[in-house]
């Protein structure tokens, strides 16, 4: 790695933006420039035999964009679907997916040193795509490597073996 | 004889190679821009094995098509680069900037080239043999000294440049093609009772391509007939084809030193053969035309669908069709070729897809307009309901045409090997039949352009390895002619290409063998399907002897490397002494296909209309059960199993009342069976997208499509069904 990069690493560091959104009770924040957009919850076209927290496939403008639902996929007590129930699509190395979330709350900008590592405690997402902890007042946002998590074999979103 | 000069026009009247060359000149200009970009950017110390086997594969795509088209210079050219290359990247030798220089300098020289045949054979060629010579002593290299003295390198081709154009477009002349061994000789035929009969010589030399260039040379006796004649062929050979038409002992071959031939004398011979009776017998051929087809076979009549209107041959073909006359009349322009750049345009495939998916978009938009609108009443909107009618006809004309860029059929691809395994026959002293089937199949441009040089490996290999000599043939108790075929289908969700010959096959033990030579972890136990992979690694081949054709090993890597890349497999099956058959299987990225919605539940499926046989209301007394659970129903005297797509697709139900009662009777890979769905919601086409893109493959489902709400429907795959019914 080249000397400039790391430098342009270590800037973007400083200055990375995170889109927070609520799951249930949590909050959680993912890297701003993995999402493309976002958008109101439309039933998605069911998908035989998925898991159940893939909620099927929509069509984005000709693109054919699985969906999957994050309440269920973290086991949340209850996944409705209303009027704030929105879907972030998000571009994760050429390949769109969309999640399903409560509710989409703020960009906000962290500095790298009010993030947390986070503890090792036993739960429904895999520890390496936890970025940190990052403390909002008395607030705590979950901070998700977005791109690490779906690409997990447990996703399902991907071809099995490539 | 006889055999060579008819079977050479039947052949030139079973398709039109030339149709194809403005493809070629597009993509041999991409590879030599390519090669050039590695070239520069080439690290010579660490240059790593794909770089160079990059540079290499350039070189080998170019030198493949040159060979193909009958530009043999630039053949020839290539593949001494390509020789240089394959050393490099075997590492035999160390690269060293004389090597990219010289590589560099052939490449321009290959453009050069190119560029003269583009320009129907116009202009200087540009001077190879030197670079030819540099390349070969640099190929030489250590091993100089001792291989020099058993092999000096050949003479350098005698390069005929302007006055050779003046002749092509007077006279009947088929390319040019300077070959090392080019001899200038006069033929002399009389004294004949019908002078006429020597006219068939001249016709000759335009049939069989390559021969040589032939002038008529006005001659004082009435019942002889004088030819100078640019030739590769040795006298026995000429005398051999001469025979046919005239007795052997009537001919008289005489060399003449080309070099001394002034250029008075030249023009001389252009205007006996101008003005000479004898060639207006025939329709004069398009002027300036390589590889001119005996005019009056009227392709370019007959193929306005071809998608990339053929530039230099098509300019001149114009000329083909009018009178001699006019036909003359151009050859006397100065410049009779129209510039392609007008015909065709080429445009990243990318902007085409966003067309299509902004196309598709607005189908969408229509589509609900029009189910909007319908409420409406028509006294009070008419001029609006008017003007949904005409929205609803543009979008789809427009959709149509949009759908049209990307598609072409599987034809356009196959017609480029007849020739290609005619030549390559005849050079292997092999006798092969080439058959193609699913011509019609249609295929998305990009995929098409993709599968070209794959299949041209494969189909090469094919001819090369796999066909044997006819001796060895009769020996094996088969057919003295071998059998290559082609064919395309479509096949659940997937275009499925096969090559198959009827050769000898591959075998296990040599394959294993050579594996184990270089290096590479094999065991006895491989099952068959993984020994034939292995003949995908890079340089692996099994072929005795380099030729210019293959046995390099470079070939099937490259396919399988092109094929993954398209997101297809590659799969062989071969038995020793009965042939082999490569199929290749892609995904539809982009096809359109005629579907029939049904209904599940709340659910839409769409099944390639293609498949569906019949479809009717089952009584529940029809359908029986065999052991326990499956079901059989009894279609006039047949009885075939039933899928409940309600079942496979666990689709939920919420209305109780309603059950499915209608059958869709389907076929795939030859067997029936049949569907029980709700309902039946109509016929459609539908643009095939790839769940996979994005998602990953689904059982029982081969693609999805966008419906005129704009909802996502699964397309089924057939096949896979119809498999699951026999499980």
């Amino acid at each position: 790695m080249g000397a400039m990069e790391r430098i342009g690493e270590m800037t973007s560091a400083g200055a990375r933006e995170y889109l927070t959104f609520r799951l249930d009770q949590e909050e959680y924040g993912i890297d701003i420039l993995k999402v493309q957009e976002i958008r109101g919850y439309e039933p998605p076209t069911r998908i035989a035999n998925a898991p159940n927290f893939i909620k099927g496939v929509v069509n984005l403008r000709g693109t054919i964009v699985p969906i999957v639902d994050m309440r269920l996929k973290f086991n949340c007590s209850k996944a409705e679907y209303d009027s704030f129930t929105v879907v972030i699509i998000l571009n994760l190395h050429s390949r769109i997916v969309g999640i399903v979330v409560d509710s989409v709350s703020d960009v906000m900008e962290l500095p790298p040193e009010s993030l947390k590592a986070a503890p090792d405690v036993d739960s429904v997402i895999d520890g390496d795509a936890v970025l940190g902890l990052g403390s909002l007042g008395d607030r705590m946002l979950i901070l998700l490597d977005i791109e690490k998590l779906m690409s997990g074999v447990d996703m399902a979103l991907a071809p099995d073996v490539v | 004889m006889a055999e060579a000069h008819q079977e050479s026009s039947s052949t030139a009247g079973d398709f039109d190679l030339s149709q194809f060359y403005q493809i070629f000149f597009e993509e041999a200009a991409e590879n030599l821009d390519l090669m050039e970009q590695m070239l520069l950017s080439l690290n010579l110390e660490t240059a790593d094995d794909e770089e160079l086997n990059g540079i290499f594969r350039c070189a080998h795509s170019v030198k493949g098509g040159a060979a193909t088209f009958g530009f043999s210079d630039v053949a020839e050219l290539t593949h001494q680069m390509e020789s240089l290359l394959d050393r490099l990247r075997r590492h035999e030798l160390q690269p060293n900037s004389a090597m990219v220089d010289v590589l560099l300098e052939s490449a321009d020289a290959s453009r050069g080239l190119l560029a003269r045949h583009q320009a129907g054979g116009e202009g200087d060629a540009p001077p190879a043999a030197d670079l030819v010579r540099r390349i070969k002593a640099l190929v030489a290299g250590e091993m100089a000294q001792a291989v020099q003295s058993v092999a000096p390198p050949p003479p350098p081709p005698v390069v005929m440049p302007a006055i050779v154009a003046v002749q092509t477009t007077a006279v009947l002349a088929p390319i040019n093609r300077p070959s090392n061994t080019t001899r200038s000789l006069e033929i002399r035929i009389g004294p004949l009772d019908h002078p006429a009969q020597a006219d068939a010589i001249n016709e000759l030399f335009r049939d069989i391509e390559g021969l040589g260039d032939i002038t008529v040379v006005t001659c004082n006796q009435a019942d002889t007939r004088v030819f100078a004649v640019e030739t590769s062929s040795t006298d026995a050979d000429l005398l051999d084809l001469f025979a046919f038409h005239v007795s052997r002992e009537q001919v008289s071959i005489k060399e003449v030193d080309n070099v001394a031939v002034a250029p008075e004398t030249r023009y001389g011979i252009f205007d006996g053969a101008a003005g000479s009776p004898e060639t207006s017998l025939y329709d004069d051929p398009p002027p300036g035309t390589p590889l001119a087809p005996p005019p009056g076979f009227g392709f370019f009549d007959g193929a306005p669908g071809a998608p990339v209107p053929v530039a230099a041959a098509t300019g001149a073909a114009g000329g083909s069709s009018g009178s001699t006359a006019s036909a003359r009349a151009v050859a006397k322009a100065a410049s009779p070729v129209v510039q392609p750049e007008a015909a065709t345009i080429r445009v990243a495939i990318s902007k085409v897809d966003q067309l299509i998916n902004l196309v598709g978009e607005l189908v969408i938009t229509q589509a609900m307009l029009a189910q909007n609108s319908r409420a409406l009443d028509p006294a009070l909107y008419q001029q609006l309901l008017t003007g949904l009618t005409d929205l609803d006809r543009n979008t789809r004309d427009l959709q149509e045409s949009v759908m049209s860029i990307r598609m072409i059929p599987m034809s356009i691809v196959f017609s480029r090997f007849p020739r290609m395994l005619r030549d390559l026959a005849n050079k292997l002293g092999k006798k092969v039949d080439f058959v193609t089937q699913g011509e019609a199949t249609e295929l998305d441009k990009g995929l098409v352009e993709k599968i070209t040089d794959p299949l041209t490996h494969l189909v090469r290999n094919s001819c090369d390895h796999g066909i044997e000599m006819p001796a060895d043939r009769i020996r094996a108790g088969k057919s003295e002619t071998g059998t290559i075929t082609l064919s395309a289908a479509h096949q659940g969700g997937s275009i499925v290409i096969e090559v198959r010959d009827d050769g000898h096959g591959m075998s296990r033990e040599k394959i294993l063998a050579k594996a184990r030579e270089r290096g590479m972890d094999v065991s006895d136990q491989m099952p068959d399907s993984e020994v034939w992979m292995l003949i995908f690694a890079p340089g692996f081949s099994t072929a005795e002897v380099v030729t210019d054709v293959s046995g390099r090993g470079v070939g099937m890597d490259v396919v399988k490397r092109n094929i993954a890349a398209l997101n297809g497999t590659v799969e062989i099956d071969s038995a020793e002494g009965y042939g082999m058959k490569v199929s290749i299987r892609l995904p539809l990225t982009l096809a359109i296909m005629d579907g029939m919605s049904v209904g599940v539940g709340d659910e839409v499926y769409i099944l390639p209309l293609s498949s569906v046989v019949e479809s009717f209301q089952v009584k529940s007394d029809a359908v029986s059960t065999v052991g326990q659970g499956a079901q059989l129903v009894k279609v006039r005297d047949e009885y075939m199993p039933v899928i409940e797509l309600e079942k496979v697709f666990q689709v939920p139900r919420f209305d109780f009342d309603k059950s499915s009662d209608i059958m869709v009777v389907i076929e795939a890979d030859g067997s029936r069976v049949a569907l029980l769905v709700d309902e039946l919601l109509g016929q459609q086409q539908v643009v095939v997208k790839n769940l996979e893109s994005n998602y990953r493959k689904v059982p029982n489902i081969s693609g999805a499509t966008i419906l005129g709400d704009g909802k996502v429907a699964l397309i089924l795959d057939t096949g896979a069904l119809v498999r699951r019914s026999r499980h």
